[in-house]
């Protein structure tokens, strides 16, 4: 497999590392009540058929942490960002 | 100034001679850039535009943003990561080029000293391609590669930063993977034998 | 006897040289170009090899890497290789090779025997037979069907050649050299497209070498010599001989193997044996040509009995004729072709036998030519253990014929080789007209052409080549000019292919090199085995080298029949990476032996080499683990070089810690949210240990930070989790606070870092230090961190931390200091008795002071959990905050660090050791904790152990039992403090 790093161009799948789904949002962690949310954040995943927008970083390169959009079904990838940019 | 003899990320490593095919001229030849000023340099935040002045007017660069490399006086600024530069002097040898770097770009970039850190190694030659493209895994086709390029990747599981100097390519690896990362290229370069110049 | 089979001045070796080689032994002769198989037919061998399980004598079938018989094992000592298939392996001058699966010899080999028991090695019988008694099996069974099974038998001494990994980039990958290659590639290339092309074969042309064909008034083998001369002139075209492209993985990337030495008695000094390629490419074409499929009938395995485009490869590219009475046993027009090819050749055709009712005027002028039978049709009956020697035809009227004969060519029509298309999940599709399974859905950017594509015609082949050729390199954004081949129509095969012929004697093998026969196919379908990748497994039908290359198709058709089903229902086994057998070595390349994976050697490496030290991995890291005295015992040196450390000072390469320079206006406000306790507040030229949990609120890792300015801080992580510290800093700049104006960058390669710990430690660095410079306890306290200059003006890093529990310094210098810095220490510290030490003294001395390390940051533990609970502020944002909140990670039950002291000092506290209560018996009921980590103290004369013990600070001086059933052993405990030694950090303040 190859991912398109928007850096550096188009590499090998083992210069990337997997974290996981890129569409949880971290809790405020001084909120005591959001029990709910951080379990949700920190353990529960949904693991789609098609189209999934996950964490990547392209750890062998220039290190960015990027959001790949991929379909689980095919292995292709429909985009690539840096997971920074628009945060 | 120092009393402790310094040795370069090759020392002990690596010894001058030919070795592999003995045959003919050899398919590449294995310098050592040894006492080199290498810096890394990050842009603090919101200052990017500032930074790029900055570096035009210190060093007369234009900091690339990619994976390219820019050469101004005596600096080479070889885009690494977004925001992120590495940076190699002849000029300023050792730790002086983070020391200028640092305090010619203080508030704009955070910078660290990577002099000790790497190895540096220029191969050249007729079989230079073939034999990098024995562990890198990038596109170094001259039409593809052009000069100045860059790239961050690995080698044989050793994390290394090319780049191509005319029709050299230079080797960044780290300085306690040297031992492992000559074997490598000793063993790939043997078909073709390799001159290692010291 | 001497090549008695060469047709002299034919085919494309060289005649004027010889070739000496060894087959079991006997010495025989060939010439350059041929392959094993070739030779050894040139020389009148038909007995090559014994079968799997029956031990059934076996011939050539096959002139490709189809092979399913032909196995032999090559080469003799330390490079013997078995299961080579002979029809691949390229003649070289001194070449040895022996027959497999046979004793004592080929012609006699005793377990032929298994022939007669049959009934037993039916399908399944694995799971059927040697089933009872259960001990028997581990003992008995598998010990003697290992021995009866297999095939030949490996070296089992180290490989002596070298293999290596190389990636290739190109606009198009063509794979293979037949017509449609060829021609892909050179309409890619002509262009100006970078093409490489691979072919499996030590010669271009695929099936142009083997046919007497003509393409634009050259013969078939000269047009493939042109156009391979044309694209070695072209500089963007690679072309890899001798390379299998065996794999197609996402993202136009593939696996090719080439046998750069295979041809060689031995590879060249300084070349490997064989390079893995990864070729990626952005569009492929995939001419991977056809198979050729036997019929399945009585006795088909006969030596003897060959593929009938191998006769014809045989003839045509070797120069030698398989057999000089030949009967043809086809249902295609190939039969004619073959009859042709070896009358011209010499050789008699005795008969033709075709099993479809209608013969064609072709045919007749092939009777009239080559004045053969022509029998509509079946074989009933072979007779000829060792080689065939006649053959019984039944025509279609029931009246039967003998036919002397030494070769029979098979013909059951042809199949695509569409493995490639198949590996990423295509799945290929039944066509009717042809009767064979072609390609389906492709991958993205792969075409397929030529037989590969059912495009089986010579002129189709050449068309449908140039074309796919031609689209690719436009897809690549050339401008490829018009096709100059127009497609020609689609030719069909056989109207009606005939699997299978009912024989009236002799076991019908489908499936050759697994000795699968219909019988087996028939009861594998009543016993309800319907699909072709279950029938697989269940009869082996397609497993091994070949993975049924000539038997697959055949297979499913018995199976459809058996089943009363349609083929094109039935489908094919999956088809997976490797497409022939790859040898691991290739697929580790450089990393083997010492090279397995790189290792990362310390500043002082080389000075730790000289001191004779001990090393030990750390992850990549090599690091000194001791530093023994001649003839010393390990733990004499370890009790040494902790006491000498504890009484006067040691020096230990701390150097492989992780260390991250973290800067910017944020920064200590990021340290903030990433460790438990706070940094923001640290003053400038202090250091803080600090502890990372994990978003779950269980530790990560743990280390030092100090604070070098306001903006600049210098953080130390474990030498384990260097890496996945750095990972965890840059999701939290990148993705969680891009809003902090913060930069992290790793320095550990940069400095070269060695503790100095020990009473006299304060001696040793002001030695070191330029004047000027105070270090003293009031200068410099405990914690302290600060920038000087060391011998002569080399700077320096000093931290006053202590792992020790000692009086301690940390020192750095730029990493090309390190080891002029090491000497330099011990030369200062000769007069205060300085030693080194190593991670294991190391180890002991955290021990007795109680600070965790990696056994107890385990991935279980949380902060409460290692007592440092009181450590998480209570009022900041900080990863693990929330989770690590959770009442049941901080209550007091859970297993908490504690010391332990054996009742009887000479016990040892095995680390992985269970707790129990004194008195209750080692089970999982009363399991209370576990031991991390275990030492001999020489200070306190006993063995301790750190440990976590449920309620574990309440239980001080109670006595508990440790247990270890695994290694069967038990000791009482005393449950203690974990800081066995200077409880108070009196020592660290001095």
């Amino acid at each position: 497999m190859r991912i398109t790093c928007p850096y550096c161009g188009p590499r090998n799948l083992e210069e990337f590392t997997y974290r996981g789904d890129a569409t949880v949002k971290r809790p405020d962690s001084l909120d005591e009540s959001a029990t709910e949310a951080w379990v949700d954040y920190v353990y529960l995943r949904k693991n789609p058929a098609g189209l999934h927008k996950e964490f990547w970083q392209h750890t062998a390169g220039c290190h960015a942490w990027l959001e790949v959009t991929r379909d689980t079904t095919t292995h292709e990838i429909v985009a690539v960002e840096l997971a920074s940019k628009g945060r | 100034m120092s009393d402790l003899q310094s040795l370069s990320a090759l020392d002990g490593v690596s010894a001058a001679g030919r070795f592999g095919n003995p045959d003919g001229n050899a398919g590449v030849t294995l310098t050592e850039r040894a006492s080199l000023g290498l810096a890394t340099l990050e842009v603090r935040k919101d200052q990017a535009v500032a930074l790029a002045e900055r570096v035009q007017a210190a060093y007369g660069a234009a900091l690339p943003r990619g994976p390219i490399s820019a050469n101004g006086t005596g600096v080479r600024f070889i885009g690494i990561a977004p925001g992120q530069w590495f940076a190699v002097s002849e000029t300023l040898p050792n730790e002086a080029l983070a020391d200028d770097l640092a305090t010619k770009l203080h508030g704009l970039a955070s910078v660290a000293d990577h002099s000790s850190g790497r190895a540096v190694m220029r191969l050249e030659g007729p079989a230079v391609r073939e034999v990098l493209a024995k562990g890198l895994a990038v596109d170094i086709d001259s039409r593809v590669f052009l000069d100045g390029a860059a790239a961050v990747t690995s080698i044989g599981h050793m994390g290394v930063l090319v780049w191509r100097d005319g029709e050299a390519f230079d080797l960044a690896v780290f300085r306690s993977f040297a031992s492992s990362f000559y074997g490598w290229l000793r063993a790939s370069a043997a078909e073709f034998g390799i001159d290692v110049v010291t | 006897m001497s090549q008695i089979n060469r047709l002299t001045g034919k085919g494309l070796v060289d005649h004027s040289k010889t070739v000496s080689f060894h087959f079991d032994g006997q010495p025989l002769e060939g010439h350059p170009g041929d392959t094993l198989a070739s030779a050894l037919l040139a020389n009148g061998i038909r007995l090559v090899g014994r079968s799997f399980k029956y031990h059934r004598p076996r011939g050539i079938l096959t002139a490709g890497s189809e092979e399913p018989n032909a196995l032999v094992e090559l080469r003799t000592g330390a490079r013997r290789e078995p299961n080579t298939r002979a029809t691949t392996i390229e003649l070289y001058d001194g070449l040895d090779a022996a027959s497999q699966n046979r004793w004592p010899s080929l012609k006699f080999d005793l377990l032929s025997i298994n022939q007669l028991a049959s009934p037993i090695f039916g399908a399944g019988f694995y799971y059927k037979t040697f089933m009872w008694p259960a001990s028997f099996w581990e003992k008995l069974y598998e010990p003697m069907i290992r021995r009866a099974a297999g095939l030949g038998y490996p070296s089992k001494q180290t490989d002596p050649d070298h293999y290596e990994k190389a990636n290739a980039f190109c606009d198009v990958l063509v794979v293979g050299a037949g017509a449609a290659g060829l021609s892909a590639a050179l309409a890619a290339a002509r262009v100006g497209a970078r093409v490489i092309l691979c072919d499996e074969d030590f010669a271009l042309g695929g099936r142009l070498l083997a046919e007497r064909d003509e393409i634009d008034g050259q013969s078939s083998q000269d047009w493939a010599k042109a156009a391979a001369a044309e694209l070695e002139s072209l500089p963007d075209c690679r072309i890899l001989r001798r390379t299998t492209v065996f794999g197609v993985y996402d993202g136009g990337v593939y696996a090719a193997i080439e046998r750069v030495s295979d041809h060689l008695p031995e590879p060249p000094a300084h070349a490997p044996r064989q390079r893995l390629w990864r070729i990626v490419a952005k569009q492929s074409v995939v001419c991977a040509g056809g198979f050729e499929r036997p019929i399945v009938f009585g006795d088909n395995d006969r030596p003897g009995v060959m593929l009938a485009s191998a006769v014809r490869t045989y003839l045509n590219r070797f120069g030698v004729t398989p057999g000089r009475d030949a009967v043809i046993f086809a249902d295609n027009h190939e039969a004619l072709t073959t009859a042709t090819d070896l009358s011209d050749a010499g050789a008699t055709v005795r008969a033709i036998v075709d099993p479809q009712p209608q013969r064609s005027t072709a045919a007749e002028e092939v009777v009239a030519e080559t004045g053969a039978l022509y029998i509509n049709g079946i074989i009933d009956a072979v007779s000829g253990a060792h080689g065939i020697k006649s053959v019984r035809i039944k025509d279609a009227q029931g009246a039967s014929k003998t036919v002397d004969c030494d070769l029979l060519a098979v013909s059951g029509g042809w199949n695509p080789v569409l493995n490639l298309t198949t590996h990423l999940g295509g799945k290929p599709k039944w066509d009717n007209a042809l009767s064979c399974l072609v390609p389906g859905d492709l991958p993205p950017g792969m075409r397929v052409a030529g037989a590969a594509a059912g495009q089986f015609s010579l002129q189709a082949c050449l068309a449908s080549g140039e074309a796919a050729g031609a689209d690719s390199a436009k897809d690549c954004g050339f401008s490829p000019s018009a096709c100059s081949r127009p497609a020609p129509a689609r030719d069909v095969g056989p109207v009606v292919p005939v699997w299978f012929a009912p024989s009236s004697r002799g076991k019908a093998f489908v499936d050759f090199q697994n000795d699968v026969s219909v019988s087996d196919i028939k009861l594998a379908a009543r016993e309800g085995f319907r699909v072709p990748d279950h029938l697989k497994r269940y009869t082996t039908l397609g497993m091994a080298t070949d993975q049924g290359k000539t038997s697959n198709l055949n297979g499913a058709a018995l199976l459809a029949e058996a089943t009363g089903r349609h083929l094109g229902a039935v489908g094919s086994t999956t088809f997976r990476p490797p497409y022939t057998p790859v040898a691991i070595g290739a697929l580790a390349g450089h990393h083997r032996g010492k090279d397995f994976r790189p290792t990362r050697l310390a500043p002082s490496h080389a000075w730790a080499v000289e001191q004779g030290a001990v090393f030990v991995e750390a992850g990549a890291w090599m690091r000194a683990l001791m530093f023994p005295k001649p003839g010393e015992a390990a733990q004499d040196t370890v009790d040494r070089e902790v006491a000498n450390t504890r009484n006067n000072v040691g020096v230990c390469d701390v150097s492989t810690l992780g260390k991250i320079d973290v800067q910017g206006s944020d920064a200590g406000a990021f340290l903030d949210r990433v460790y438990i306790n706070g940094f923001s507040k640290l003053a400038v030229g202090k250091a803080r240990y600090g502890l990372m949990l994990r978003e779950d609120g269980f530790a990560m890792d743990d280390g030092t930070t100090a604070r070098f300015a306001d903006d600049h801080f210098y953080m130390t992580t474990t030498t384990a989790n260097a890496v996945k510290v750095s990972q965890h800093l840059e999701f939290c700049q990148q993705v969680l606070w891009p809003e902090l104006d913060v930069q992290t960058v790793s320095q550990t390669e940069q400095w070269a870092q060695f503790a100095v710990a020990g009473p006299k430690s304060r001696k040793v660095i002001e030695a070191l230090l330029d004047s000027g410079q105070d270090i003293s306890n009031e200068a410099f306290p405990y914690m302290a961190c600060g920038s000087f200059t060391v011998c002569g003006g080399t700077p320096a890093r000093i931290f006053r931390l202590s792992f020790s529990g000692e009086l301690a310094y940390e020192i750095g210098v730029p990493a090309r200091f390190g080891d002029g810095l090491i000497r330099a220490i011990m030369k200062a510290g000769a007069e205060h008795g300085i030693g080194p030490y190593g991670t294991e003294a190391l180890g002991v001395m955290r021990i007795e002071k109680g600070h965790a390390a990696g056994p107890e940051l385990n991935g279980q533990t949380t902060a409460h959990d290692l007592g440092l609970g009181k450590m998480m502020s209570k009022k900041k944002d900080f990863i693990g905050r929330f989770m690590g909140q959770r009442e049941a990670l901080n209550e007091a039950a859970r297993a908490t660090m504690v010391g332990l002291k054996p009742l009887d000092p000479k016990m040892r506290i095995n680390a992985g050791a269970h707790l129990a209560p004194k008195d209750a018996s080692a089970d999982a009921e009363n399991d209370q904790g576990y031991v991390t980590s275990q030492a001999y103290s020489p200070e306190l004369k006993s063995f301790i152990g750190l440990a976590m013990l449920s309620e574990g600070p309440a239980r001080y001086g109670e006595v508990i039992k440790v247990c270890d059933p695994l290694r069967d052993y038990e000791t009482l405990a005393e449950v203690c403090s974990p800081h066995f030694i200077d409880p108070e950090g009196e020592r660290l303040r001095v």
